[in-house]
């Protein structure tokens, strides 16, 4: 069936019912019901307590003249002993000094690029914080300037570092490294919205140990890159050529010129076999499907997620099913592998 | 040639050229792999939504991008038009009605006497305005589809001097994420599939009196035609389909439609005679949104990795027509061929093709 329409799943009228009884406990009780429950939301402008024994934190705001507290976001409340926040329930990036991120080039300027990292402003990317090709050392000179679109250009894609934050949080970042550059042989997934960092909000990427990791699949190596901002690329991992790249580790700054190749600016794709660019979507779509699923994202999920979701294909092949009953698309495969999981243990 | 959405494409070349190569394999690898080249993203729909109109719908699709449509019928006064009421009094005064025809002739006499005007569609999109291309093009694609059957703006003939105004209006509540017509048709389809006017009451030219209980309201569109056979008139349902290389794909979603050879919109209406399919009712190109990508810079061109850089223009021409490596994003040139044109509208019109599977699917959702 090509075509699947579902019927949507709103809350029953009961729930709103219970809800609406336990806000008005919230108005006269000096306990706060709600911080318990996680369920319930409150949004911008919505009264939390006017008890003055609660102190504001994130997310609240308190009106001049008032012992009310007000949340300020659309989102959980939160209670840590008198503290009140508020954690919102989509939020931006916000960029933090050593973020491995993944951006697109907005604008291209004289001397820095725009960079959109899913932060509330764009983050510039000087031309003095980029590897020149071949990896020479040198004072960016106005031939530089000149050829700023030969390094990136509009659209181009790049991973790279928060280096420095300024005063109105814009970040400055840089791809002084080999592992950071432009993006190419692969394809990008945004899953912006859940605000990054180690609040670790349904669905999506938070900070952790390793940000960018090779899979192993049936048809070759696929790297991840899972930037903190939300932003992912899934390539074909990079075959090393040349001596000097062999294992990028060891290279010191003074055999940069070697290690740093060729075709590091390119944005030609390398030939690609088509099951290796068929196990690079499959990548992408579980990694999509488990943000819709409310998980979160970091390697160890996606490690046992992909390897359950080819585990449950080559099953459904050989005994003749099709599809699943548990749902549809991304969300039925991977809610299907998790459930799975869970019962393996 | 309709106007292809106002929002550029933003991807890396080597994104776009990735996308073309992986959506041009056999079978075609989509960006969403559990999906086949004929398979719609799926949805959440459900309809009488708004409680004040004569029918609603909500579609939702899994990207986010949703769409609101709401049915509104008022009675309005017809200009009086010579020629209609003309012929009818020459008939009248020649002798050739007698009374039982003319009874025959009262269940069947709004043949024809609908008018254009008495369905008008807007849509809106957030961050358009009215008169962009986008709505524009969308609202008279639209409308160009439900009129072209004429049957529905005969059902809103009340009599000589009163008729049913039909409002549809659309709404999409996010940004278009994806060229947004098949959704805001699917939604319109099932918004008026839904859709019930008041029963009449008075007869004849009186002033129309209306029976005041909802529950006795007559469907827009009528699940069985007077005979009570099934041959009833249905709504239209626009089907958008791209090309990509030898492949033809259903549905697209955004980053499929930046690659794509050629996009087309064809608007199907169930045929009336249950033994064949889906009938064509209007066809449209699409620009498709690969047409304003830049190329890709080749390596051999590009001074950052080696190669060297073209002097002249006229040059750099030269070179990207004798180009052969694979990898490099190239946007798509020319138009449709006359033979693609013919697959794809065999594969939507074709017994148990892809227009007949969404017509059902909406159905199905009324009935279940």
């Amino acid at each position: 069936m090509p075509v699947t329409i579902r019927a949507p799943n709103l809350p029953t009228p009961q729930d709103a019912l219970q809800r609406a009884d336990a806000s008005d406990e919230d108005m006269s009780d000096d306990d706060l019901p709600t911080a318990a429950s996680g369920t319930s939301i409150v949004t911008p402008g919505e009264t939390i307590t006017s008890d003055p024994q609660w102190m504001r934190g994130h997310g609240t705001y308190v009106p001049p003249s008032t012992t009310t507290i007000v949340s300020t976001v659309a989102g959980h409340l939160h209670k840590t002993n008198k503290l009140l926040s508020v954690q919102a329930l989509r939020a931006r990036y916000s960029p933090e000094i050593g973020d491995l991120v993944v951006g697109r080039i907005v604008s291209v300027g004289t001397k820095k690029w725009s960079v959109d990292i899913a932060a509330p402003m764009l983050a510039s990317l000087p031309l003095s914080a980029i590897n020149l090709p071949g990896g020479i050392l040198r004072r960016r000179t106005a031939v530089d300037e000149l050829n700023i679109r030969t390094f990136f250009s509009e659209g181009d894609l790049l991973v790279a570092e928060v280096q420095s934050l300024h005063q109105d949080n814009t970040a400055s970042l840089h791809t002084r490294s080999l592992k950071y550059g432009k993006l190419r042989n692969g394809l990008f997934t945004s899953l912006s919205g859940a605000g990054g960092g180690v609040l670790s909000r349904r669905g999506g990427v938070v900070r952790s140990k390793r940000q960018t990791f090779t899979l192993n699949t049936a048809a070759g190596e696929v790297d991840v890159v899972l930037g903190v901002n939300g932003y992912i690329f899934i390539s074909a991992h990079a075959a090393k050529t040349g001596s000097g790249t062999a294992d990028g580790k060891d290279v010191g700054i003074t055999r940069l010129e070697e290690a740093v190749s060729e075709t590091l600016y390119s944005s030609q794709n390398d030939d690609m076999t088509p099951a290796i660019m068929g196990e690079i979507t499959r990548v992408s779509t579980l990694i999509r499907g488990l943000a819709a699923a409310g998980r979160r994202v970091d390697e160890d999920v996606i490690v046992k997620v992909y390897e359950g979701a080819v585990e449950l294909e080559a099953e459904e092949k050989s005994l003749g099913i099709k599809g699943g009953e548990k749902g549809v698309g991304a969300v039925g495969v991977v809610e299907a592998v998790l459930e799975r999981l869970e019962l393996g243990g | 040639m309709a106007p292809s959405q106002a929002a550029q494409v933003n991807l890396s070349p080597a994104e776009l050229s990735f996308l073309r190569s992986s959506l041009s394999q056999t079978p075609p690898i989509r960006l969403d792999n559990t999906k086949g080249p004929r398979d719609f993203r799926s949805m959440v729909a459900e309809y009488d939504v708004l409680p004040s109109t004569n029918g609603s719908a909500r579609i939702a699709l899994d990207d986010g991008t949703e769409a609101l449509v709401g049915v509104k019928a008022e009675v309005e006064k017809s200009l009086w038009r010579p020629n209609v009421e003309g012929r009818r009094a020459l008939s009248i005064a020649a002798g050739d009605v007698d009374m039982t025809d003319d009874d025959k002739l009262e269940s069947h006499d709004n043949k024809g006497k609908g008018q254009n005007s008495w369905i008008e569609i807007s849509v809106e999109i957030p961050g358009y305005r009215d008169d962009d291309a986008l709505p524009v093009f969308l609202a008279s694609m639209l409308t160009e589809s439900l009129l072209s059957s004429g049957e529905l703006k005969d059902r809103l003939y009340i009599n000589n001097r009163f008729h049913w105004k039909l409002g549809i209006d659309i709404l999409l509540l996010s940004p278009p994420l994806s060229y947004p017509l098949a959704l805001l048709s699917m939604t319109t389809h099932l918004a008026l599939l839904t859709a019930h006017l008041p029963a009449l009451k008075s007869e004849k030219d009186e002033d129309p009196l209306f029976d005041d209980d909802w529950d006795a309201a007559v469907p827009l569109y009528p699940k069985s035609d007077s005979s009570g056979g099934a041959n009833v008139d249905k709504p239209p349902v626009i089907v958008l389909a791209m090309a990509v290389g030898p492949n033809i794909i259903f549905d697209p979603c955004k980053e499929e439609l930046a690659v794509a050879d050629a996009v087309l919109a064809i608007a199907c209406a169930p045929s009336n005679a249950s033994s064949t399919g889906p009938r064509i009712v209007s066809i449209r190109t699409i620009d498709p949104p690969s047409h304003l990508t830049p190329p890709a810079v080749p390596n051999a061109m590009n001074s950052a990795t080696g190669g060297v850089a073209p002097a002249s223009t006229a040059e750099a021409l030269t070179q990207r027509e004798l180009l052969s490596a694979s990898g490099v994003w190239t946007p798509p040139r020319g138009g449709m061929k006359r033979d693609l044109i013919k697959r794809v509208s065999s594969m939507v019109v074709d017994k148990g093709g892809v227009a007949e599977e969404v017509i059902a699917a909406l159905q199905a959702i009324e009935v279940g």
